[in-house]
């Protein structure tokens, strides 16, 4: 299955494929409603892109108490809209914290790979986010252990 | 001969665990359900309520469905009693239905405070799709609505209830609400969140009777103004649907006493759900959650054992989430234990509250209290269970978790989080779309 493959040290903070995410999901020039957010370390010197991970598991899709979570054609984990209640389950099941809730649709929404052309890929100029077949992994762990440091010293948290 | 598996109870658990039946098994089975209820879910009830769903869509499966999977299904049914010599059921019909091994995921009940007039007219429960229909017929706009008890079933529908245009006063005999879900301090971040939303609350007070008063209903208290109001509804607890099964040789302490493969001390009776008494993850104690999650997790992982997997459970999670007035709040694990170390930060502006609770330098609970359009409110949701789920060596983080508990992103990311929760599966395999499930032949 193909994979967001994302290069932390690639990512220069410009934000585009969160545009581009909130654009092909809901259609507006909108981060809020993006479901793969950058975040800033080392007091924003570097960035890093997070988003789901389309695990085996798929706690949000098992916890669903109606089904509205199923696996689309990309192997992607999609919330359909029409059978969503919006009860929330799925984004406290979710132990990666991406899925979201929507409080003007009362719906929850995650990545669904832009069932399998993802608009994240497309718009990252350095490559940063790369869509290829490969298997998942933890792309940021060692990028955020090093970058944290400042983060630390800084807040009082460092020893 | 096929195996015969007999699942009592068709809500949550039981229809987890049929689906997973169909997905693992090798060879076909037989399936019998014998369940009191058409198979629906009760945590969606609080929509149908408010309308923004139909009825139809609470239901889990269609006779269509229970006829591809083929179960044979005695719906409306009761089991009175279980042979565990020779396997043998008993319906409250007399019908005998014999097993090879089965399930019992008989679920909860609602609990009414034992005061005179509790089971009057217009006093509700909500728990059953029939007690939400009684609901339904007995709340008009402008309609007052008292709630007994302001706990987390209370809180599932209080969206509802004033969606639908009524006034609503929640009383609680506890000195404040959301005793089992939320610490003082959250309590107090929501209690002045709904006082601010039109919604009056009264804590510490015990009802003492509920009367008729020229078409409405008058309460009355051990100390304190009466309430007068159109509609009660008693949301004061829950107990285990197990009467039924006492005597059987089934051993059952807060709730059927299951191991590390949900089965009880008869080999072949599992337990599942509301009613089984399985490990807790964070503690390893035994534990009774009546949550969701749980009675998922259990009920897929005695559907895989059932068809002769060997599927062992790690545990549940305790999680709850509920959303009132546009205010989430959420809480997670060992979120109530009084001995552990702990740190709370709070933004009494954005009525955001986190209480972060450590083990050496794990998180084993946690309180997220925040409004439900702060994105980083639902961020810090998945986040904090996938620390307190994996129980991730913090290391350093934990003093920046501590000095900032705001900022969790940080510590969930930079401690590899994400990589201990990769493997992590319920049943040893990926986990197939509701739609997906194949039909034995
Ligand atoms: C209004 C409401 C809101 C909720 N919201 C949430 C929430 O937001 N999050 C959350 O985690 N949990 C929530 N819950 C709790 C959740 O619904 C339960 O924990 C879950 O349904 C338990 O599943 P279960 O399979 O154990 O039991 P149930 O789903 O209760 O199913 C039990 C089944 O057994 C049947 N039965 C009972 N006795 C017998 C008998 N003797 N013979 C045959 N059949 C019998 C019943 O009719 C029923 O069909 C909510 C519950 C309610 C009522
Ligand atoms: S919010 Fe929607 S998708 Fe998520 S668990 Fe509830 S019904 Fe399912």
């Amino acid at each position: 299955m193909k994979v967001l493959k994302i290069t932390p040290e690639r990512c220069t903070g410009c934000l585009r494929c969160e545009i581009a995410c909130s654009y092909m999901q809901v259609g507006a020039f909108q981060p809020a409603k993006s479901v793969i957010r950058v975040s800033p370390f080392e007091g924003h010197t570097s960035y890093a892109p997070y988003t789901c991970t389309q695990c085996a598991e798929g706690w949000c899709m098992t916890a669903c108490p109606v089904g509205a979570i199923t696996i689309n054609a990309a192997g992607a984990k999609d919330v359909l809209d029409d059978r969503c209640v919006g009860c929330k389950l799925c984004t406290i099941a979710c132990p990666y914290g991406t899925v979201f809730y929507d409080p003007s649709t009362r719906k929850a929404f995650k990545c669904n790979l832009c069932g399998g052309d993802p608009a994240c890929a497309h718009a990252c100029p350095t490559a940063a986010i790369e869509y290829e077949d490969v298997p998942t992994a933890d792309w940021l762990h060692d990028f955020a252990r090093e970058r944290a440091s400042h983060v630390l010293a800084t807040n009082g948290g460092g020893r | 001969m096929a195996r015969r598996h007999l699942i009592i109870g068709g809500g949550t658990a039981g229809m987890n665990a049929m689906r997973t039946i169909r997905e693992e098994e090798r060879e076909p089975s037989e399936i019998t359900l014998v369940s009191a209820e058409k198979p629906y879910s009760r945590m969606v009830l609080p929509y149908y309520l408010d309308r923004s769903i139909a009825e139809s869509h609470v239901f889990t499966a269609s006779a269509a469905l229970l006829a591809q999977w083929k179960v044979k299904a005695h719906l409306g049914r009761r089991v009175t009693a279980l042979d565990v010599k020779t396997n043998v059921c008993t319906l409250d019909d007399g019908t005998k239905v014999e097993y090879d091994d089965c399930l019992i995921a008989t679920g909860s009940a609602p609990v009414r405070a034992p005061v005179p007039g509790a089971d009057g007219r217009n006093v509700h429960s909500f728990w059953t799709l029939d007690e939400c229909r009684g609901v339904i017929a007995s709340i008009a706009p402008g309609s007052h609505v008292v709630m007994v008890g302001a706990g987390f079933i209370s809180f599932t529908i209080l969206n509802s209830i004033l969606a639908l245009g009524a006034k609503l006063t929640i009383v609680e005999v506890a000195p404040r609400i959301l005793p089992r879900m939320v610490d003082a301090a959250g309590a107090e971040v929501v209690e002045s969140w709904l006082e601010a939303h039109g919604v009056a609350i009264r804590t510490d007070v015990k009802v003492t009777k509920i009367e008729d008063a020229k078409g409405k209903k008058r309460l009355k208290f051990a100390a304190g103004a009466d309430l007068v109001c159109d509609v009660v509804i008693m949301a004061t607890g829950i107990k285990t649907n197990l009467d039924w099964l006492k005597g059987a040789g089934v051993q059952i302490d807060r709730g059927v006493v299951v191991d590390d493969h949900l089965r009880s001390n008869v080999p072949n009776v599992y337990a599942a759900g509301d009613v089984a008494e399985g490990r807790d993850l964070v503690s390893g104690q035994p534990a009774l959650h009546a949550i969701e999650p749980t009675a998922q997790e259990h009920g897929r992982v005695v559907g895989a054992n059932m068809a002769g997997k060997d599927v062992a459970y790690k545990g549940s999670l305790i999680v709850n989430i509920v959303e009132v007035c546009h205010l989430d709040a959420a809480s997670f694990g060992a979120w109530d234990d009084a001995k552990a170390e702990a740190v709370s930060g709070l933004k009494r502006d954005r009525a955001a509250y986190r209480k972060l609770l450590f083990s050496g330098d794990r998180l084993t609970g946690a309180i997220i209290i925040g409004r439900s359009g702060d994105v980083w409110t639902t961020n810090d949701v998945g986040m904090l269970k996938g620390l307190v789920q994996t129980g991730v060596s913090l290391g350093r983080f934990k003093d920046h978790l501590k000095a900032h508990p705001f900022d969790v992103k940080t510590a969930y990311i930079a401690s590899g989080t994400t990589g201990a929760l990769l493997p992590e599966t319920v049943l040893g395999r990926p986990s197939k779309a509701p739609g997906e499930t194949p039909v034995a032949v």
